[in-house]
């Protein structure tokens, strides 16, 4: 009897392309950092509202359930900041979008296929791929893939690397042979976060020591300066819906998708499959060193990778959980009241 | 002649070859225990060893225990173990030493978090270094609470009072962490009975290990207990490095 093949995922392959090591931590050892990401979770409370708001374009919906996902956020400093991003991005949405052009035809579809050998046409039998698509939707005659990204800057770089995007090209390609629906392009519907922070105040003594400077700044010995005071939720909220009514908060760029793209990605991945048997095989899984500090900050299994897998860190600052969280059904539904 | 191995390495068996993070609240004792080791040589950063009888070197900067681990680098002492007592101090020595050197007030003023990894890296070259000499080397440390925010919700979690960063170098490079606690247990008579203990195995509740994986989960904070509990778990390793040594050719 063989064995079932193993579940790969787009982030898995991309991953693997990246530092090999950071695939074993995950996907074989099944460790994730204990500390919770404070991006990846904003990332994913948008994408649940994208698509209750996709779903229905029922705006209080939305906000009750931004209310729901943030249950801790007057006691939280993480959760509020959470809250007052996610309610004035969601709102700014509803305003730039009162229509849309396109037809929703389905949010969060799921699909799994096959990865095919190109040289011989043959299936592995050692991976299939899954994923989940935000969207797909039809303009006239054609489907396109709907993305939605959250994006801290949005600029030439991030727009240009778009086209180099392995991960939409993928999940074309697979919607494509699993779902039977022929893809056009993708739109990517990048919101960007606000940067803004919602003023904190200042303490008495903070105060003292700012007015003392201004006083022997001062030629005439006096100053008006008073007490900086926290700012008030209302008011931090009214400053990010103003400034997600400026143009640049959110963008949408459609892309059309080349057929070439589809072979030389088929090839691909191909590649990477053969490149994880071996690894499996060998039992080497290397680390890029490279690829550490990516986003100008450590990578996830930094302090892993430093200790030589040190069983202390591993058991003090990660858990053990399955991968593929992306193929998860969103906790969304789960959290309905159940009264 | 080859430089490469012939021989696997077998594991450490002898507390002298092992790195040990000792903490926990103040007074509990940690310094008494580690005290105890064979040899000790505490490389003090702070007065409170004034109860305990052992042979010590006032450190108060970073180049005091530079000098001090220079000394007992060159072997010409009766120590077998080093006691730093305590890591969080030398490393606020090891800011002091990075501060001055590079002319700046505080860490981030040096652009990029600069400032900090300069800290880092010399906290981790000196710690590493004196890791590798033959002998044991004991770390304490002090405890303080912190709110960890984890995919199932949030705890409040007792870890050693080293800044983040540099605890994770030093829980990367010890071989036990060692969580000197207060077991509270119901008596006979009703009444509840307090015990110093030592917690080997973490929890997301504190911060412990040990990489033998032998230890038993708590054990009494008594360094002869202790020894002969890692004596016991370590026999095994020392019967099958001694099955194990390669014939010679």
């Amino acid at each position: 009897m063989t064995a079932a093949p193993m579940v790969s995922t787009y982030s898995m392959w991309s991953l693997f392309r990246n530092c090999r090591k950071a695939v074993e931590w995950r996907h074989l050892r099944e460790l994730v950092p204990l500390e919770r990401d404070w991006n990846l979770h904003f990332g994913s409370l948008i994408h649940e509202c994208l698509q209750s708001w996709h779903l229905r374009r029922d705006l209080s919906e939305v906000l009750t359930r931004i209310d729901r996902l943030c249950p801790r956020r007057l006691q939280d400093e993480g959760e509020r900041r959470d809250w007052h991003l996610a309610t004035a991005m969601m709102k700014g949405y509803a305003a730039s979008y009162p229509s849309e052009g396109f037809e929703v035809i389905g949010l969060e579809k799921a699909f799994q296929g096959p990865i095919i050998n190109p040289a011989t046409g043959a299936a592995s039998r050692s991976f299939v791929l899954a994923g989940k698509v935000d969207g797909v939707v039809r303009i006239g005659s054609d489907h396109f893939l709907l993305e939605n990204k959250t994006a801290s800057q949005l600029d030439a770089d991030y727009l240009e690397r778009l086209w180099t995007d392995f991960q939409i090209t993928l999940y074309a390609y697979y919607v494509e042979q699993a779902l039977g629906i022929p893809i056009t392009g993708v739109i990517y519907n990048i919101l960007v976060k606000a940067r803004l922070q919602q003023g904190k105040g200042e303490t008495e003594e903070e105060f003292q020591a700012r007015r003392s400077e201004l006083l022997a700044k001062s030629k005439t010995g006096k100053t008006t300066a008073k007490r900086k005071l926290p700012e008030a939720d209302e008011e931090f909220q009214q400053r990010l819906e103003e400034k997600y009514a400026e143009p640049g908060m959110f963008h949408r760029e459609m892309l059309y998708l080349s057929r070439d793209r589809f072979d030389i990605l088929r090839s691909e991945l191909w590649e990477l499959t053969q490149a994880f048997l071996d690894a499996r095989r060998r039992g080497v899984f290397y680390q890029n060193t490279s690829f550490c500090f990516n986003y100008h900050r450590p990578c996830a299994y930094f302090a892993l990778c430093r200790s030589n897998g040190n069983p202390n860190v591993v058991e003090n600052f990660y858990q053990r959980a399955a991968p593929h969280e992306e193929l998860r059904e969103p906790s969304g539904e789960a959290n309905e009241p159940v009264f | 002649m080859s430089i490469l191995p012939s021989a696997k390495t077998p594991p450490k068996p002898g507390l002298a070859d092992l790195t040990v993070l000792v903490y926990g609240q103040t007074k509990i004792g940690k310094s008494t225990f580690c005290s105890h080791a064979n040899g000790a040589l505490f490389l003090a950063t702070e007065p409170g060893l004034n109860a305990v009888e052992v042979f010590q070197v006032p450190i108060q900067s970073w180049e005091d225990l530079l000098a001090a681990c220079a000394e007992i680098a060159e072997g010409q002492h009766p120590f077998r173990t080093a006691v730093l007592d305590t890591v969080d101090n030398a490393y606020k020595f090891c800011t002091d030493y990075i501060l001055k050197k590079f002319k700046i007030d505080h860490e981030s003023d040096l652009a990029y978090g600069k400032g900090h990894a300069l800290v880092n890296n010399e906290f981790q070259r000196v710690l590493t270094k004196l890791a590798f000499l033959p002998y044991g080397l004991f770390l304490i440390s002090h405890a303080k609470e912190i709110e960890v925010e984890t995919r199932t919700g949030k705890y409040t979690r007792i870890v050693p009072t080293l800044p983040d960063k540099a605890r994770k170098i030093v829980l990367g490079m010890v071989d036990m962490v060692l969580y000197c606690d207060l077991d509270l247990t119901p008596g006979e008579d009703g009444t509840q009975n307090l015990r110093r203990v030592i917690r080997t195995k973490p929890s997301l509740y504190y911060e412990a290990g040990d990489r033998t994986g032998r230890l038993p989960e708590t054990l009494d904070l008594d360094f002869r207990k202790f020894l002969d509990a890692f004596n016991a778990a370590v026999s095994p390793l020392k019967s099958q490095g001694a099955a194990k040594a390669p014939a010679a050719k």
